[in-house]
């Protein structure tokens, strides 16, 4: 061993990882920010967001019901939501974003739809998650919008056509319960391949700390002050920068990672 | 110093330095070209499939507005002669490295759009025609299809985008000349194209 030098370079060994994570993180950081969209979205507030203030709040409470049992039944996420503003974007446009912003739906089954509705543009559109393409079409999301949700919004009466539109959304996607059933089925988590790889890794990745840990606790009885430094500086790292995912945020409703590809119809009155 | 350097990798420090050797080189990007080319690549299936389903709709859609419009035989058959002249088009793997092929495509797809365009346009004359279920299902297809195609294209464009960064810009354009010489960069929509290619289809 080089006796003299060890020290200077046992400090270089657990520094420069730091700095090369670092560097390592900061373009990805950098590429996530400007990738970000042009427009300023709502904050999600739940099932039912209503940015523009048209929904009284019992009917807001009825429907943030209506949508979370559904999501019970057939793990569907469907989200209503109210914006003041279209900034100048196409309602198309604008309602794809959203969606992808809030990733609506199941990460996997990407069974989203969302009702947007802009007051402000008279425009309405209901846009449909990949997974969900098949039961609710472009042509029945059409009738849904000329038949249930224009003719109330053209007498109006806001709150009445949101909800006409939502009860008949619900309606399609309950209307084949065996289909309905299944997609909760496949809704459901499963192990996937990456997902056995991740778990590997994690427990290589624990065992190989374990060992050092071992091999530490088991000289560190004989050593000097040098390897009690050590000890106590190293430990330092991995206690304080770990963080357990924040538990405290689940009872807030947030999109499952789902997508949509454009899917729907639009309307306007 | 090379006896220091492999007294310092002695013990358990192997199996580490092994491990970030990995990691930096992963970090380095030597896997960003392949997988951006296969996210571009997943991105332009997705478009040729909008466009194949837009195709897929027209003879349905010709055949319910001669029903009620026979008489407009010149922009029926503008559509049908667009649509035969986009599917003639060959699209294969080359499409996406070849300017030119890529053009053409472009414009074969371009010129269907406007001749599909006018079909609408024409069809706003015919109060029997715009009223039936039949063209209403048809139209909202349409106006879907439009919108996934202007969807998948914006995916796509931007996919290239992050592909073609990739390759000129460090470290990838180090593993773009040593280790993935093959990789052409990809061609894409351009803006002007894409407000010109895409017309709004607008019913009401």
């Amino acid at each position: 061993m080089s006796g003299t030098a060890a020290p200077v370079e046992r400090r270089t060994t657990v520094r420069w990882p730091v700095s090369a994570i670092v560097a390592l993180l900061l373009p990805l950081v950098l590429v996530w920010s400007s990738s970000a969209q042009a427009y300023s979205f709502p904050e999600l507030a739940g099932r039912v967001t209503d940015a523009a203030g048209v929904l009284d709040p019992a009917i807001r409470a009825q429907l943030e019901a209506q949508l979370a049992a559904q999501e019970q039944k057939t793990s569907d996420q469907v989200v209503v939501a109210t914006v003041p503003s279209l900034e100048g974007g196409a309602v198309e446009d604008y309602a794809n974003a959203l969606f992808r912003e809030w990733r609506i739906g199941q990460a996997e089954k990407n069974n989203g739809v969302l009702l947007l509705v802009a007051p402000h543009e008279h425009q309405v559109r209901i846009e449909v998650g990949y997974g969900l393409e098949g039961i609710l079409t472009d042509a029945v999301t059409s009738t849904i919008i000329r038949t249930a949700i224009v003719p109330a919004f053209k007498a109006g009466d806001l709150a009445g056509g949101i909800q006409k539109g939502t009860d008949a959304i619900l309606e399609v996607l309950n209307l084949d319960p065996e289909e309905a059933r299944a997609r909760a089925a496949a809704a459901e988590p499963e192990m996937t391949q990456e997902d056995w790889l991740g778990l590997l890794f994690l427990v290589l990745a624990v065992a190989f700390l374990a060992y050092l840990f071992w091999r530490r606790m088991r000289n560190g009885g004989s050593g000097g002050p040098r390897s009690g430094r050590r000890r106590a500086g190293e430990a330092a790292v991995p206690v304080t920068t770990w963080s357990w995912g924040s538990d405290s945020d689940s009872d807030r409703w947030s999109g499952g990672g789902g997508s949509s590809g454009g899917g729907g119809a639009s309307g306007n009155w | 110093m090379g006896g220091s350097f492999a007294a310092r990798l002695s013990g358990w420090r192997v199996p580490l330095f092994a491990m970030m050797v990995s990691l930096l080189l992963a970090g380095c990007g030597v896997n960003a070209i392949p997988s951006s080319e296969e996210h571009a690549k997943a991105m332009w299936s997705e478009v040729l499939n909008q466009y194949q389903r837009r195709s897929d709709l027209i003879p349905n859609l010709v055949e319910t507005v001669k029903g009620y419009a026979a008489q407009e035989r010149d922009v029926l058959t503008s559509v049908i002669e667009a649509r035969a002249k986009a599917t003639a088009v060959t699209v294969d793997a080359s499409t996406i490295t070849d300017p030119e092929k890529f053009k053409q495509f472009q414009a074969a797809q371009a010129e269907l759009g406007r001749a599909l365009g006018r079909l609408i346009a024409v069809s706003e004359a015919y109060p029997d025609l715009k009223s039936s279920q039949n063209f209403l299902a048809l139209q909202s297809q349409i106006e879907g299809t439009e919108n996934r195609i202007a969807v998948a294209r914006r995916d796509y464009i931007r996919a290239v985008q992050v592909y073609n960064t990739e390759l000129k810009t460090f470290p990838g354009v180090f593993w773009a000349s040593t280790f993935y010489r093959s990789y052409q960069p990809m061609e894409t929509f351009t803006i002007t194209d894409e407000q010109k290619q895409v017309p709004k289809v607008k019913f009401n």
